[in-house]
């Protein structure tokens, strides 16, 4: 990033906190309803202090990893039986594009059904939101293969197994990129979404509490943690993988 | 007895409205360690014809016999070098000269040694960690040959592979393919659809007709070696190629 641009962005975030703190401190709204910056931040460190923050983000991240991980496996195993088999693809495929159309917060109550109010009811949810968007990309990446690639790798002998890990997915792996990401926007709003609902544990617990207490300021301080989040997996993780495969592949 | 025979190759290319006959009967007969260059109008089907023995495609009529025994999928005796090279790029140049033998079980120390043999003789030793959007046209080329050599095929099937080369590369790797011929012993058949190209590399030269096509003239070509393009004993022959050829073009 250059540094005029870094300049305006840092520029940008500045003049936002002094508003914010300025239309605070004019008490047009009261403190309760409408809290200034240095409330936010006081409360952030107070949630960091007695640990309860570190414990909200951890328990949440843990959860996002198994139902992304889950998502992963299965959005890759689908996709990849969607492409190769045709039958799959006019059955199953149709089911997958339905299924894909169901907001993942509206499977909370099912999987509070299933599974009570545990940790397991809430990985569900964020894998079942995450692992149709995989499906779809790693079906598409598949399909877009350059038939030469596949000629020229069973013509050196690769079928079966050997096929699908040597070649089509390392083939359709830039698709598959897009999907994981996907998969993880909605996987991310899925975690935040059911742990709001089954109001146990994770960070969407503490945004609860913070209603429950009537605590705007907690309400605020924890929907920054989960947009700072969101930034640092977009913006480090996912970029930093895109860029390394599109020029690898020849495709930037 | 011929190490490569083909009997009366019948190939149609499905339209959705009709079928055309590209190939109306094709008797080819090829000994161990000819260099045969299939020249042909475009769309004759010549490309159709190395595919069908490379397995890739299956003929509507006839038999492919490779030593003396009908072969119908693709073999490691028979290894295609496509247009546009086929390489992978998600793997470096010396993953993808190793492909086959990854394939076939070879442990990795035996797959080096091998491998540089070849990277060796298509002076591609300085590029082996190189990825390949980091080489030029050429140079992909000489890894797509370096990838089918290591293979050790009986028969090396050769889809026009310096149709996108520039002029002066073009010349380079024909004399590189005569050396490499002649060192390694290997049955070639190698499509072009340039005269020039065909009487520089060729121990026969086999023309084909306009669709539905058939082998109309085989011409042997013994002058020594290497050749180069611009050799005007090779012009005589050039002509006598090129007035076989001009009908059938005027008539596609």
């Amino acid at each position: 990033m250059n540094k005029v641009l870094l300049s305006k962005k840092i520029g940008f975030y500045i003049v936002l906190v002094i508003a914010w703190q300025i239309i605070s401190l004019s008490n047009i709204w009261p403190d309760n309803i409408f809290p200034s910056p240095y409330e936010v931040g006081e409360d952030l460190v107070y949630m960091a202090s007695d640990g309860s923050l570190f414990y909200g983000i951890g328990t949440t991240i843990m959860r996002l990893i198994v139902g992304l991980a889950m998502a992963i496996a299965g959005g890759i195993f689908l996709g990849i039986i969607m492409a190769r088999i045709e039958t799959v693809n006019q059955t199953i495929g149709s089911l997958v594009l339905g299924l894909q159309s169901i907001p993942s917060i509206a499977w909370v109550p099912l999987a509070i059904l299933w599974f009570g109010l545990t940790d397991a009811g809430i990985i569900f949810v964020t894998a079942i939101g995450a692992v149709f968007a995989v499906t779809i990309n790693t079906y598409t990446g598949i399909k877009n293969i350059d038939p030469h690639y596949i000629e020229a790798a069973r013509n050196m002998g690769a079928k079966g197994t050997q096929l699908i890990s040597n070649v089509l997915i390392p083939a359709a792996f830039p698709y598959m990129i897009s999907g994981f990401k996907q998969g993880w926007a909605f996987a991310w709003r899925g975690v935040i979404g059911a742990e709001l609902l089954f109001s146990f544990l994770g960070l969407g617990f503490l945004l609860n509490v913070g209603r429950q207490l009537n605590e705007v300021s907690q309400v605020i301080a924890i929907m920054l943690i989960i947009m700072l989040i969101g930034m640092a997996v977009d913006g480090f993780i996912f970029k930093k993988i895109e860029d390394k495969v599109m020029s690898r592949w020849g495709l930037r | 007895m011929a190490k490569l025979e083909t009997k009366d190759i019948v190939k149609y290319f499905k339209h959705e409205s009709h079928n055309l006959k590209a190939l109306g009967g094709v008797d080819l007969k090829v000994e161990d360690g000819e260099f045969v260059c299939l020249v042909g109008p475009s769309g004759c089907g010549k490309s159709t014809f190395l595919r069908i023995i490379a397995g890739l495609e299956t003929p509507d009529e006839g038999q492919v016999i490779f030593d003396g025994k009908p072969v119908t999928n693709t073999g490691p005796e028979r290894i295609m070098v496509f247009q546009e090279g086929a390489l992978f790029p998600w793997l470096k140049v010396r993953d993808n000269v190793e492909f086959g033998l990854k394939m076939a079980g070879i442990p990795k120390e035996e797959r080096a040694q091998i491998s540089k043999r070849y990277l060796d003789m298509m002076q591609l030793t300085k590029f082996a960690e190189s990825f390949t959007y980091q080489l030029s046209t050429g140079m992909k080329q000489r890894v797509a040959i370096a990838r089918a050599l290591v293979m050790d095929p009986d028969v090396l099937l050769m889809d026009e592979p310096f149709a996108a080369l520039d002029a002066q590369t073009r010349d380079l790797l024909l004399v590189e393919m005569q050396l490499i011929w002649e060192k390694t012993k290997k049955t070639i058949l190698f499509v072009t659809h340039n005269v020039a190209e065909a009487a520089v590399l060729g121990t026969k030269v086999a023309v084909f007709s306009n669709r539905p096509s058939r082998i109309k003239k085989q011409i042997k070509i013994d002058f020594k070696r290497p050749r180069l393009s611009e050799d005007e004993n090779l012009l005589g022959l050039q002509q006598e190629i090129l007035s076989e050829l001009r009908p059938e073009v005027k008539k596609s």
